[in-house]
């Protein structure tokens, strides 16, 4: 325990408890927060882990690196397949998803406990959407569960790399290039921020006269201070901005557009 | 959020304090007027602009990039015969290449420009670092900043300079362009073998996500705290305050881990600076230790192997320059070599 947690470790204002008068699984295991949605999130994770666990045994080569759980055969379809032809990439499909979903609720508990704004499992859902989209709505969209990725370290690399090449070119995805501008600059803004609080913590001076410096730095050197609220709305909504590009940046690829290189020659009539 | 974006009147303009450290630069002045923008209050932004130092430092390096793009411009226009509805119709797709070898460049077109824009390219972010570095000083940050500066600095520099350098041929390096970008990275992935079984450039996508996954989850844990002023760090390193406290429950809670208003900074610094530190590592190693990363992989272990190598193809095609594919192929010459 923290020093000050003891007054913030309240029991109440759970899903459960709205809803029976009484959350039985409202307590807390060493530093983790329990509740339904963590047994569950807790449960499909388990769950999905041993099926990982069971395919590796089946595979049978204890080559953890190269391990490749495949999506299902083609021939398969939007159906199930069995157990080692993609069958077990179903299922830890579904808990992957069960537990992530459960997690972001169980987050959403957490906020209401602490009473503070939605802000993290907001955020999270965008990223939970990134693996759904991969996952389930492009799969959905062309018709067959084989479009989602291979499980595995090197494996869903391999996949990466083959449907980049089956659309032609992925630089020229315009969605493609507009993620990766959001990637690199969350990563230069963080710099950024970074290294404005570790340069000016702890001085001798006031933290006003700290933060002062903070913002006559910026200005100065590049004639704007975002200020203190401001750069963190600015890093959330990057991060938004980026994880939305890279949910359209697959969706399109294949369901819209079938080859990015063709996909730029158009005709502007006005333009000759 | 709501109660403290809502501002009934405009924080005052705010202006530097007087400082003997502005005192030592012949362009030591602050110009421009602070204008403030209203509408920024209701983002949660700072609504103060300007104003902006010049400084010695600051002059040169806009000096350079003006000269660098200037330089950029004409090779451009020239390209288009000095057509300006070609240069914007074809502003994608206009490369200015570099030349090959590692010497001077036969003229402006076949790599001069090339050569002239990197080299004011150069001088325009070591200006900036001089300016980074002098700004530091003037308000005594520790110097973080400078060192990020240097590291992105370094990334680039390790694919415009130090690579070409090491491959001993300008034309290792990117043109500059648009499409020419897109186009080198592509052709930089499929020459050397899969860029994706790099396992520095595994390290660097594991930073690069997981710096924009930190600030997704710091920017999001600020902003939900932000009413109870979690957003104002300084202060809250020093003296801790029930918004960070949330902060730090919410993710002790959720993940079993937390770091401090402090420490959070640390991991965010490390994630970016590692991201180009890992990328120039990845950069740096292909072609010149490691002739095929795909080949690489099979031989380490790291990935399963889908058909045949033909090894002696990959020892030769490392010794051609990425630029400059119209070379007849020699499909009898086999020269093997190590290098994997």
């Amino acid at each position: 325990m923290l020093s000050f947690e003891g007054v913030y470790r309240k029991r109440g204002g759970t899903f459960l408890a709205d809803f029976l008068g009484d959350d039985p699984l409202d307590f807390w295991v060493g530093r983790f927060y329990v509740g339904l949605f963590g047994v569950i999130s807790v449960g499909a994770a388990v769950l999905g882990t041993l099926i990982i666990i069971l395919s590796i045994a089946l595979i049978g080569d204890g080559d953890l690196v190269r391990v490749t759980i495949g999506a299902p055969l083609r021939q398969y379809g939007l159906g199930f397949a069995p157990f080692l032809q993609g069958g077990n990439w179903e299922w830890i499909v579904i808990f992957a998803t069960v537990a992530f979903v459960a997690w972001a609720l169980r987050e959403v508990e957490i906020c209401r406990k602490l009473n503070m704004g939605y802000h993290v499992p907001i955020m999270f859902s965008f990223a939970i959407s990134a693996f759904v989209v991969l996952q389930i709505i492009r799969p959905l969209l062309l018709g067959c569960w084989c479009e989602g990725f291979d499980i595995g370290f090197t494996g869903h690399l391999t996949w990466v790399s083959n449907t980049g090449f089956r659309y032609m070119n992925f630089y020229l995805n315009p969605f493609h290039a507009y993620g990766i501008l959001g990637f690199f600059l969350t990563a230069m803004v963080l710099a950024m921020h970074g290294s404005a609080i570790l340069g000016t913590y702890n001085t001798n001076a006031d933290p006003n006269v700290e933060t002062a410096n903070v913002d006559n730095f910026w200005r100065d050197y590049v004639g704007y201070s975002i200020g203190e609220l401001g750069i963190h709305v600015l890093g959330f909504w990057l991060a938004i901005y980026t994880l939305i590009m890279s949910d359209l940046c697959i969706l399109t690829s294949g369901p819209f557009v079938q080859d990015w290189v063709d996909f730029w020659h158009f005709h502007i009539p006005w333009f000759h | 959020m709501a109660t403290v974006i809502a501002r009934t009147t405009l924080p005052p303009i705010e202006l530097p304090a007087p400082s003997p450290l502005d005192d030592g630069d012949l362009l030591g002045i602050r110009i421009g007027t602070p204008i403030r923008i209203p509408l920024l209050a209701k983002l949660g932004l700072s609504t103060q602009t300007g104003v902006i130092w010049l400084g010695t430092w600051g002059v040169l390096s806009t000096f350079f990039f003006v000269a660098g793009v200037g330089v950029l411009a004409l090779a451009a226009f020239q390209q288009m015969n000095g057509n300006l509805l070609l240069a914007i119709k074809y502003f994608a797709n206009i490369q200015i290449a570099p030349p090959e070898g590692l010497g001077l460049a036969p003229s402006l077109q076949e790599g001069g420009y090339w050569q002239i824009n990197l080299t004011f390219w150069a001088l325009s972010v070591l200006c900036w670092a001089g300016r980074c570095y002098e700004r530091l000083t003037r308000y005594q940050w520790r110097p973080f900043l400078l060192f990020a500066w240097l590291a992105a600095i370094l990334l680039t520099s390790t694919i415009w300079v130090f690579r070409p350098l090491a491959m001993g041929s300008w034309a290792e390096a990117p043109a500059l362009g648009l499409n020419s970008d897109l186009d080198w990275a592509q052709n930089f992935s499929v020459l050397w073998g899969n860029l994706y079984y790099d396992p520095w450039h595994m390290l660097a996508i594991f930073f690069l996500f997981g710096s924009t996954m930190l600030w997704g989850m710091h920017g999001a844990t600020i902003l939900a705290t932000a009413s109870e002023g979690s957003h104002m760090e300084d202060a809250e390193i020093k003296d801790m305050h029930s918004g960070s406290h949330k902060s730090m429950l919410f993710w002790r809670w959720t993940m079993g881990f937390n770091a401090n208003p402090k420490t959070i900074h640390d991991w965010l610094w490390w994630f970016s600076v590692g991201t180009v530190l890992s990328s120039a590592l990845g950069i740096i190693t292909t072609g010149t230790v490691v002739k095929d990363w795909y080949v690489w992989g099979v031989d380490h272990g790291w990935v399963s192997q889908y058909g045949e190598i033909t090894r002696s193809a990959i020892n030769q095609s490392s010794q051609k320059p990425l630029v400059g594919l119209n070379r007849p192929e020699e499909p009898g010459v086999t020269t093997p070599q190590g290098g994997f």
